[in-house]
């Protein structure tokens, strides 16, 4: 039998018996070289109650080549990209060794999402949050926990953030509703602003260091 | 060398490499190096360090390779610590411990695979193990043998050494659990299949260009030898591996090698050219930032490009351009050869190109409108004359201008005249004037560059007129080359003229800059009429006229490269070029001289 096949069978099978690390596999189209794998967001992280779902590429060359993983489910974290679910992780990469499993990846990711590295970030505007205001940080990845991953509804998260069934644009985003509000007063489209106070991380204590000129200097580009 | 010597070379003139005493002063010492007298090279380096160290070749080389092939700061580092300097070479395993653990757990738990289960350091931990079984200095085991560090088995408990029954193993990668399944282990004793070996080796080498095999177990830093990767490769390969893709691995691997060892040497460059493994070695040119006396051009005397399409009919022009040598700059990646302008002022130049690029782009267009009726006129080929297919307005492709003025004096084509324009300009068109003196140069660079690069339609053009003159001449194939010679030529010196005008861009005003631009402009004219006179259409009744005529240019223009190459290469040597700007390693330009 190909070495990669009985590997990657062995590996799903050894999953199947384990339950103890709450880790799951499922194949995809029935190939077992494209997987679904799946765990609960850790506990005591804003990740909490959720669950993560993960794409798994099994390269021609695997074991000897990384296996190839991104977040199916959207999450709010430095090392991850907010947009594509692409991870910024050193196994997937050099740090690799034939001797990991796909179990041992996905508990890495688990991991991972207990300890971010802001400092070799995936996601460069998602860093910044971090790294300046994290309470404000934990915030919107609770809230990215609770819409995209299925997490519980918020237990301090303000009011006007669960009324209505509606996803939040400005939860999501990790702003203020008042700041968005705000310019959105004057006149500018409310993505318009979403946008210009994301990328210029109007967040905690970088409000203050933000004149509202240059938001508006910003807004007015085209 | 004496006289005679020299006359010597004169018949051997295609085959010389530029080390002779007639070198050219254009010309930088070189000489070319096969893969094989590198490895030479490198071999006598691992025997200087074993005769030294005491090691064994194997673990020499690792520990070279580890340290940038510096033999000083290998011995220096090795006499201070020799075991740390091993054990971050990947050549032992760090901390000795007594007795081996298992391995690795047959269900790859990633809590058995922490770093810290990697056990003993020895010196010559492979001359151990194979005391210990192995009759190789590899550590192969024949299946059913004892693994010297334990065995690879699915109990987690250490196993007593030497147990009499022979465990079944189970390659804890693939999970094989064959019985015939080969084991193997670097001396850190981390078990794998010699299929799993084989196929991470390959995997290494051919998908990440890698000549550091490391152990396969995560945290183990132990570096395969050279020896190992041989056998695992060919001898120690599985049964129904692919042998050749296994040969093409072991050649990979030593090519990666010997790139290793020419990176960690200044006084080497390997050929950039695809698929070529020689090297050049350039003393002159080594180890110095800024090249500011010479142009460091050199060449492995390979040419062509292996597997190209060059021998493929029908495509007989763009074979002779894939069949050029592999001539490279020694001091840069700019562009294979930038004489005769040195480094500093050519990567100014790009970068400069680079910047102003939005405003120039118009310029670099393959299409411009004649200036008397407004039609688009392509250009296609390299001469500058061009007549309107609509109108026949003729006129310079350069200026624009009609060519009737150029007639046989094309002066006001190859210069700016700064002085006179510097008077014209008011303060306040500075800017405008500067932005218009760049483009002046910029315009003739690209035109250069751009009809360089139409050589190739030209090449066809000339094969299918040398084909043409066979057939209605008494001429032989032979005789007809003069036409290819003169392509090839016309080529070359437009690269020459090419970086003349981002040397005269950066040129200080001055005598020298006048001279030099006299030069230019008397290789332009050149290889403007001759390559005006290539294009022409060929009546065969005029052939032999032809032949001499273009046979006399091409010895003309070749002379008019050599002037241009010559003088400015002398005036590198003499240090007498000044530049309008700051540029890497030379004197600050004079304060009036300084051009924004
Ligand atoms: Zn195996
Ligand atoms: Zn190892
Ligand atoms: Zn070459
Ligand atoms: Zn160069
Ligand atoms: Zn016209
Ligand atoms: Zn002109």
């Amino acid at each position: 039998m190909d070495a990669r096949l009985r590997r990657v069978n062995k590996e799903i099978a050894d999953c199947k018996n384990d339950k103890t690390s709450n880790i799951s596999l499922e194949l995809v189209d029935n190939s077992p070289f494209h997987l679904k794998g799946s765990f609960p967001g850790p506990e005591d992280t804003p990740y909490q109650g959720g669950h993560f779902e993960v794409d798994i590429i099994i390269p021609d060359s695997y074991p000897f080549q990384p296996v190839k993983m991104k977040f199916i489910t959207k999450v709010y974290h430095p090392n991850v990209s907010s947009a594509s679910g692409a991870i910024c992780l050193d196994i997937l990469k050099d740090a690799w060794s034939p001797v990991l499993t796909l179990k041992s990846t996905l508990i890495s990711l688990q991991s991972l999402l207990c300890s971010p590295e802001p400092n070799d970030p995936q996601d460069a505007e998602v860093a910044k949050h971090y790294t300046t205001s994290k309470g404000s940080f934990d915030e919107t990845a609770r809230y990215w926990t609770q819409i995209y991953a299925g997490g519980p509804g918020p237990k301090d998260v303000k009011e006007s953030r669960v009324s209505g069934a509606a996803r939040d644009d400005v939860a999501i985003a990790g702003l203020e509703k008042a700041h968005v509000d705000q310019f959105e007063g004057i006149g500018f489209p409310r993505n318009k602003v979403i946008d210009v106070l994301r990328r210029l991380n109007y967040r905690g204590a970088n409000v203050a260091q933000i004149s509202e000129d240059r938001i508006v200097e910003e807004l007015l580009k085209p | 060398m004496d006289d005679d010597d020299m006359e010597m070379d004169d018949y051997n003139d295609d085959f010389k490499l530029n080390t002779g005493p007639k070198r050219k002063s254009y010309e930088v010492d070189y000489s070319s190096l096969s893969q094989t007298s590198v490895e030479k090279s490198m071999r006598e380096d691992v025997d200087h360090i074993c005769g030294i160290l005491g090691v064994e070749s194997p673990v020499a080389a690792l520990l070279l390779r580890h340290q940038a092939w510096n033999k000083e700061r290998l011995i220096e580092k090795y006499m201070e610590t020799p075991t740390t300097v091993l054990v971050e070479s990947g050549a032992t395993v760090p901390e000795p411990v007594a007795a081996p653990t298992p391995v690795r757990s047959h269900s790859v738990d990633k809590s058995t695979a922490s770093p810290s289960s990697s056990r003993r350091a020895t010196r010559s931990s492979s001359k151990l193990l194979s005391s210990l079984t192995s009759p190789t200095r590899l550590s192969f085991q024949k299946s059913n043998s004892i693994s010297p560090s334990g065995t690879a088995s699915p109990s987690k408990s250490r196993k007593d050494t030497k147990s009499e029954e022979p465990e079944s193993f189970v390659c804890p990668i693939c999970f094989d659990d064959s019985p015939d399944l080969k084991q193997l282990a670097l001396d850190c004793g981390h078990v794998a299949c010699s299929g799993c070996w084989n196929a991470y080796t390959t995997s290494k080498i051919r998908d990440e260009a890698e000549h550091s095999i490391r152990c396969m177990t995560e945290g183990c830093a132990l570096v395969a030898s050279d020896d190992f990767v041989r056998n695992i490769l060919s001898d120690a390969a599985p049964a129904g591996t692919d042998v050749h893709e296994n040969a093409v691995a072991w050649s990979r691997f030593q090519e990666l090698l010997v790139r290793n060892f020419v990176a960690a040497n200044q006084k080497l460059k390997f050929c950039p050219y695809p698929g070529c493994t020689n090297t050049v070695s350039c003393p002159s040119a080594a180890g110095k930032s800024v090249i500011t006396s010479i142009v460091p051009t050199v060449s492995c005397g390979a040419r062509g490009i292996p597997g190209s399409s060059s021998d493929k009919a029908g495509s007989s022009s763009s074979g002779v351009l894939q069949a050029r040598e592999h001539v490279f700059c020694f001091g840069c990646t700019i562009e294979s050869d930038h004489r005769p302008v040195v480094c500093a002022v050519a990567k100014l130049w790009l970068q400069k190109c680079e910047d102003d690029s939005e405003t120039a782009n118009w310029i670099k267009s393959n299409t411009k409108e004649c200036s008397q009726c407004q039609s688009t006129i392509e250009k296609n080929g390299g001469c500058n004359h061009m007549t309107c297919k609509k109108c026949k307005y003729e006129f310079c492709w350069v200026c624009m201008g009609p060519w009737s003025e150029h007639g046989t004096a094309w002066y006001s084509c190859n210069r700016y005249d700064e002085k006179g324009s510097i008077d014209a300009r008011d303060a306040q068109s500075r800017s405008r004037a500067s932005l218009e003196r760049y483009l002046h140069y910029y315009n003739r660079w690209a035109n250069h560059e751009q009809s360089a690069k139409l050589s190739v339609e030209l090449y066809a053009k000339t094969e299918k007129k040398m084909e043409d003159m066979q057939i209605t001449s008494e001429l032989t194939w032979i005789e007809v080359q003069f036409m290819k010679k003169a392509v090839e030529e016309v080529e070359k010196c437009r690269m020459t003229l090419k970086w003349t005008y981002a040397m005269a861009y950066y040129l200080a005003r001055g005598n020298e800059k006048d001279l030099f631009e006299d030069n230019q402009r008397d290789l332009e004219k050149a290889v403007e009429d001759l390559s005006e006179l290539l294009e022409s259409p060929i009546e065969t009744e005029n052939i032999p006229t032809l032949r001499q005529k273009v046979t006399d240019k091409t010895v003309y223009v070749q002379k008019r490269n050599e002037i241009v190459l010559e003088d400015t290469a002398t005036g590198f040597q003499d240090g007498r070029w000044r530049w309008n700007i700051t540029v890497d390693g030379f004197e600050d330009p004079l304060e009036d001289s300084k051009v924004d």
